[in-house]
């Protein structure tokens, strides 16, 4: 909007005011004061000016003018009135944000926390998700089937996290005796085939991301996995922590791991789960 | 828009009616009657543009209302003016509903408003225009035109405070607003008339 110059030059019309912007009615002043000089007259009945006066008097009286302004009656210019309205605006704002950047912290935290206790870190031994399974190593091996503390039947997604902790804890003695790794090792055939079949197995996953989203979460490949941190990576956007995760974990622990699990932190994720268990094949 | 950074359209008298109405809600009577000369004129045309002969009856209630609330008013001349506007506005749409609102210009009249008035002639600009017509081609417009133009030109109100009196958002009275004149620009043979041959009867609005 750009200064207007009044085209009416209408003593009555609006000063010419070089701060100001050009109305909407940019355009037709020529309207604009042809409609002013017919429609805008002096009050030429004395007696209603008397009358209102009149009025005036009488409110005066009766104290109605000591009445309080009410939100209607407040027209005093946008910057004063707008100043408080855009704090409180700002306010809630900053207020929102900060709730709903807390409530990513804390499903980041959750779930990372869930992760942790079932796979902690580095040498992710792939365990079950109760903690002293893992470090615990050689012992729970007995306990196979319970220790995982998963009901759940090895899976191909099993399978493909146990093959990339793997990779992470090859060499580390205790961590092949962890119950999943006992599984793995029998499914391999034995300790020297498990590459054999960890690649021939992960090979035949790899398709599997590209079949559903929910599958691609705990079957990341891109570093292993095993890195609860770029669990993210998995699984993109997924606002799942847990799925993301899927890292070297366990396929015992598998709930937190595999996407698609109905573990993943009790974060409903229906559509996931069928792809993700059927994406493995 | 209006994110406070609009600087208010001032009129020519805005400074002396907020000085005026700061006395006249201290008791000054005299300064009363001085807001009343500067708002009326304003007031009075835009009732008529919305309901017609009656307007200095709804004008005469709007001021009952107005001398009994001044002192609750807070604000400058131009903010007076919507203030003002608001009330009035109120008791003419109390007006209009105890009357069961007249139904608007019939089809004969919009065929007679097409036709170019005394005053209007094809090559020259008009020059003036009638109380008379200027209401019959204001009435002709829709609603919501009409009150934008009338907000805007007739009683100098800046686009947030129309849009505040009218309820609306400033944008879609600034469409209003700014329609309506092109419409009557067109049926006054004022700028905007695109085409140079005589003006046809009947011609679509």
């Amino acid at each position: 909007m750009g200064e207007r110059t009044s085209g009416g030059g209408d003593a009555h019309r609006r000063h010419a005011h070089p701060a100001r912007c050009a109305p909407d009615t940019d355009g037709h002043p020529q309207v604009e004061a042809l409609l002013t000089r017919a429609l805008r007259h002096p009050d030429v009945a004395p007696e209603r000016e008397r009358q209102a006066v009149a009025a005036f008097r009488a409110a005066r009286e009766a104290g109605a003018h000591r009445a309080r302004t009410r939100r209607r009656d407040d027209w005093r210019p946008r910057a004063q009135r707008h100043t408080v309205r855009s704090l409180r605006a700002t306010l809630s704002v900053v207020l929102a944000s900060l709730a709903l950047g807390g409530v990513a912290v804390a499903a980041i935290g959750s779930s990372g926390s869930s992760q942790g206790s079932a796979d902690d870190g580095a040498p992710r031994t792939p365990s079950a998700s109760a903690p002293d399974d893992r470090r615990a190593g050689p012992a729970p091996t007995v306990t196979s089937g319970t220790s995982a503390g998963q009901d759940r039947p090895p899976s191909a997604q099993d399978t493909e996290a146990q093959c990339r902790a793997y990779d992470q804890v090859a060499g580390r003695g205790k961590a092949l005796d962890a119950t999943a790794w006992q599984r793995l090792l029998a499914a391999a055939g034995g300790e020297e085939n498990v590459t054999a079949y960890c690649a021939a197995h992960t090979a035949s996953a790899t398709p599997a991301p590209e079949n559903s989203r929910g599958g691609g979460g705990g079957q990341d490949k891109s570093g292993e996995g095993a890195d609860p941190a770029a669990g993210t990576t998995g699984d993109a956007g997924n606002g799942n922590a847990g799925n993301t995760e899927g890292g070297g974990d366990t396929g015992a622990a598998g709930d937190t791991a595999t996407v698609g699990s109905t573990g993943n932190n009790g974060r409903p994720e229906p559509e996931k789960t069928p792809d993700a268990k059927g994406g493995e094949q | 828009m209006g994110q406070g950074g609009e600087p208010r359209r001032a009129q020519a008298y805005d400074g002396e009616l907020g000085a005026a109405v700061a006395r006249a809600q201290d008791g000054d009577e005299s300064a009363f009657a001085v807001v009343y000369r500067i708002v009326q004129p304003g007031l009075l045309g835009y009732l008529r543009g919305i309901v017609g002969d009656d307007a200095e009856d709804v004008a005469s209630d709007a001021w009952l209302e107005i001398a009994r609330d001044l002192g609750r008013f807070k604000g400058d001349g131009a903010g007076f003016r919507g203030w003002t506007a608001t009330i009035a506005r109120h008791r003419a749409l109390d007006h209009l509903r105890r009357l069961r609102v007249r139904p608007r210009a019939s089809a004969l009249e919009q065929d007679v408003l097409d036709l170019p008035g005394p005053h209007d002639t094809h090559d020259q600009v008009v020059e003036s225009l009638s109380t008379e017509r200027a209401l019959d081609l204001v009435r002709g417009l829709p609603p919501d035109q009409a009150e934008a133009v009338l907000l805007r030109v007739v009683v100098g109100l800046d686009g947030p405070a129309a849009a505040r009196v009218l309820g609306k958002r400033p944008g879609a009275v600034r469409t209003a607003a700014h329609r309506g004149l092109k419409r009557l620009a067109r049926q006054l043979g004022v700028e905007g008339v695109t085409d140079d041959g005589p003006r046809t009867l009947g011609e679509s609005k």
